[in-house]
């Protein structure tokens, strides 16, 4: 096989798992394979795949980012606290996103400029983050956002409602949610950057051999930062929208996400060790990871059996991945 | 304990015993289609040093991989000390007395000498590691050897030799009585591989078997006793080195005969300065170093190993800063403060390690190709036009003759010299006008060392300035127009390559002349 087979390989085992689990649990549960579960998952979904985005840019470039989680639950109180300030919803959540954008950057900077691994500079932002976040919010949640603020989260486009003969509203077309949508606008975006424009290939290039990058001309800091504070504005985004569904912003938001992110980046045949990576691929293994949580979910498998069930998913595709690579 | 077989295993000195110690026989070894190995068959006798030779491809690394129990065989047979064996991985060849020395040292660099070669064998009381014994048995390893390394000290702060030399006592810890060499003086000085072969001449009289893999076919002559030629994948012969010449030997490994080593000039040096470096200097590293780089000419770069060269070059290149000193471009002075500013002033820098510093392995020719011009294959808004980049790498695939399935493929899977063009490819693209090329040639085929001569003679035809960095000295003498000699971190001579020769250059370089200039 050469390289473009393993690829389409890989891609195609991923996506052979994912329609595989869907047969299981469209088999198992009556439920699981309607339009409205459907569009449950989906929405669950969305948030593994903002971050699992900036992961995998980060993850691309031999990098690591533990602080996704923190710095989502950071923006997400940090727009709640600025319209419940006053401003309007949209400046809010920009407010959100900025912040996110700035974590992000600070990554970047103590990993080009301070030298510091990865692993560290974003392990001890996601307890700084978190650790602000509890701060300004006295570790309370923030509620009474209004309406305004909960349309990012549970508006949808093209939805379409009929008022019935008996003077009740009938949802005859639930619409796309906005964070479904802005789900495929980000990877379609994204996976234009990487694949398309001089910025993605210069991503691949400090993967693949960050020294023979460098002595190419690359510009190796400010390519490096820029994963971290697209990361960084990923999360930003995530917080705003997970706010925003639940009409709440709660400092312990994004516990664990970074995990999830990161694997979904790697189910989807991102290599740890830089160079090799796919948004399709992360978002295929986003997919796989939500669409097993909701499918033991209406099996009624317990909590902790799923985690043992997403463990092994994890280890089983990395191990497949790692046979691929080894000649 | 460890050392004791040296002493009765020693044979007399006249010649090697006649019966083979290992035998290997009708070995053939598949990978899917292709077939590396064809029913090959290689002897091997106590105290001689057999030297295994062959293009990239040939099947060397194949063949040394099955006996040192790093891959198995499809077919054929091995006879080690007169019984069959079947070594299923690396450790049973060791137990066996058949170890491996890497081109890529196997060395744990953050561990000690000592650590190192007991590693997983660590002599112990009780649980712990009895470290007295551990350095005592390692001093002995290496006194044994006559080399003067502390037990206590860090692989990661030896030389390259050094290292090497800690590899060795490594497998003769382990009671090897073959030992198999890849390219071990690659990256030697000459005083370095001096002391290696008086080392492999005291292995050899103590009975030790030495396959030993080298494409410096020159430097062979002093230690071979017989030679083997590999030809894709088959045996093409087996002589006493005394009754062949290199030229014969070179002539079976790539099927014709080479009728000259270097390509006749086609280059015409000018007289204009095209790079003028003055008084540079970084702390500790070198100081003082000036040169001049004409239009046209190939500059050599002469020295042993750490007089400067690679540091000097890199600093031109942006890639260390200098501490003081003037890079000129023609008339105008360059402020290079890292790598991007050098090149796009066009200078470009070729390191000596490929395969580290030079390519990005896991990507393709065509994206290597592009990586320092990607502005030459988008457009404004950074979005990469495919075709455009596709046909460009195609260009130089075609005129600089790189064997290549197509342009989409990874670079890891091309041969040395052709990554080596890749490189070249990418700086021509890049419009470069000035490069410097640190030891091009290193590990690389005969026939594909004749094609990066030809290249560089052509690039200085085309009025690029090329600088030449090279250990071997027939290399300089052959291919340069000029020479700066180094030593110590200083430039010590300036010659005129047609006036010179390889003592003169070596009095320079070991800095027993006082500095002259041409």
């Amino acid at each position: 096989m050469n390289d473009r087979q393993k690829d389409l390989f890989q891609k195609f085992a991923a996506l052979a798992s994912l329609l595989g689990l869907t047969l299981v649990f469209a088999f198992v549960s009556d439920a699981f394979l309607s339009l409205g579960n459907g569009m449950t998952v989906a929405l669950q979904v969305t948030s593994i795949a903002y971050l699992g985005i900036g992961a995998t840019c980060v993850i691309i470039t031999g990098g690591i980012d533990l602080s996704v989680g923190a710095i989502l639950a950071l923006s997400g109180v940090v727009s709640a606290l600025a319209v419940k300030g006053g401003a309007p919803v949209p400046l809010g959540m920009l407010a959100g996103l900025l912040v996110g954008a700035l974590c992000g950057a600070i990554n970047g900077l103590a990993i080009t400029w301070l030298r510091l691994p990865p692993f560290i500079a974003t392990l001890g932002m996601m307890l700084v983050a978190r650790g602000v976040a509890l701060q300004i919010t006295d570790a309370k949640a923030i509620g009474g956002l209004g309406d305004s603020f909960a349309e990012l989260g549970n508006g949808s486009l093209w939805r379409v409602v009929k008022v019935g003969a008996d003077g009740f509203p009938d949802v005859s077309f639930p619409g796309i949610p906005y964070p479904v949508l802005l789900m495929v606008v980000l990877a379609v975006a994204v996976a234009v950057l990487l694949n398309r424009t001089t910025l993605g290939r210069h991503l691949y290039a400090i993967g693949s051999n960050s020294e023979a990058a460098r002595l190419s001309g690359v510009h190796v800091r400010g390519v490096t930062l820029f994963a971290y504070v697209l990361s960084g504005a990923l999360a930003g985004l995530t917080g705003c929208v997970l706010a925003s569904r639940l009409v709440t912003a709660q400092p312990s938001e994004g516990l664990m996400y970074e995990l999830d992110a990161i694997a979904a980046a790697v189910i989807g045949g991102t290599s740890l060790s830089g160079g090799v990576g796919t948004i399709s691929g992360t978002v295929i293994g986003a997919f796989v990871i939500g669409i097993l949580r909701n499918g033991l979910n209406m099996g009624g498998v317990s909590a902790f059996t799923q985690q043992i069930v997403i463990g092994l998913v994890i280890l089983l595709t990395v191990w497949i991945d790692q046979m691929r690579h080894r000649r | 304990m460890l050392v004791k077989w040296l002493d009765h295993q020693t044979v007399d000195e006249a010649g090697a015993d006649a019966s083979p110690l290992l035998r290997l026989s009708g070995i053939t070894k598949r990978f899917l289609t292709v077939t590396a190995l064809q029913d090959v068959s290689f002897d091997l006798r106590r105290g001689e040093v057999h030297a295994l030779c062959g293009e990239n491809g040939a099947g060397k690394s194949t063949l040394m991989k099955i006996l040192s129990g790093q891959l198995l065989p499809d077919a054929g047979e091995i006879v080690f000390k007169g019984r069959p064996v079947r070594f299923a991985s690396t450790p049973q060849a060791q137990t066996a007395g058949i170890a491996m020395i890497h081109q890529e040292l196997n060395l744990v660099p953050h561990l000690s000498v000592a650590e190192n070669i007991f590693l997983a064998r660590e002599p112990k009381r009780g649980p712990f590691i009895d470290r007295q014994r551990l350095h005592a048995d390692t001093q002995r390893c290496l006194a044994r050897l006559g080399v003067d390394i502390e037990p206590g000290a860090i692989v990661r702060t030896l030389s390259v030799a050094q290292r090497q030399m800690v590899e060795i006592a490594k497998a003769l810890s382990v009671r090897a009585e073959v030992l198999i060499m890849d390219e071990p003086t690659s990256s030697l000085t000459e005083a370095e591989t001096e002391r290696l072969f008086e080392v492999i001449g005291e292995l050899k009289r103590a009975g030790v078997a030495l396959v030993y893999i080298s494409h410096r076919l020159d430097e062979m002559a002093r230690i071979v006793d017989r030679v083997t030629v590999l030809r894709d994948g088959r045996h093409v012969s087996t002589d006493d080195f005394a009754a062949t010449t290199v030229d014969e030997v070179v002539v079976r490994m790539v099927g014709r005969a080479l009728d000259d080593k270097f390509p006749p000039a086609t280059r015409v040096p000018s007289r204009d300065v095209l790079l003028s470096v003055q008084n540079l200097a970084r702390r500790g590293v070198f100081e003082d170093v000036s040169f001049e780089l004409r239009r046209g000419e190939i500059l050599g770069f002469s020295g042993l190993m750490g007089a400067g060269r690679t540091e000097v070059a890199r600093a031109v290149f942006g890639a260390d800063l200098p501490d003081a000193g003037t890079v000129r471009l023609g008339e105008r002075e360059l402020q290079i403060r890292s790598p991007r500013d050098a090149i796009a002033h066009g200078i470009a820098y070729l390191s000596e390690d490929r395969k580290g510093h030079g390519l990005a392995l896991n990507m393709t020719v065509a994206q290597n190709v592009s990586l320092a011009n990607m502005a030459g294959v988008a457009n404004g808004l950074g979005f990469i036009r495919f075709a455009q980049e596709a046909s460009v790498a195609q260009r130089y695939v075609d005129s600089l003759a790189i064997r290549t399935p197509s342009t989409r493929q990874v670079v890891r899977l091309l041969s040395g010299g052709n990554q080596q063009k890749v490189v070249v490819a990418k700086w021509l693209f890049r419009d470069s006008h000035v490069l410097f090329f640190d030891e091009p040639t290193r590990g690389i085929d005969v026939g594909a060392k004749y094609a990066i001569y030809k290249l560089l003679d052509e690039l200085a035809a085309q009025g690029i300035g090329v600088v030449l960095i090279s250990s071997e000295l027939p290399e300089i003498l052959g291919m340069t127009d000029r020479v700066a000699v180094f030593h110590a971190g200083r430039v010590r001579a300036v010659l005129d390559t047609r006036h010179t020769n390889s003592e003169e250059i070596m009095q320079h370089a070991s800095g027993r002349l006082a500095a002259s200039a041409t």
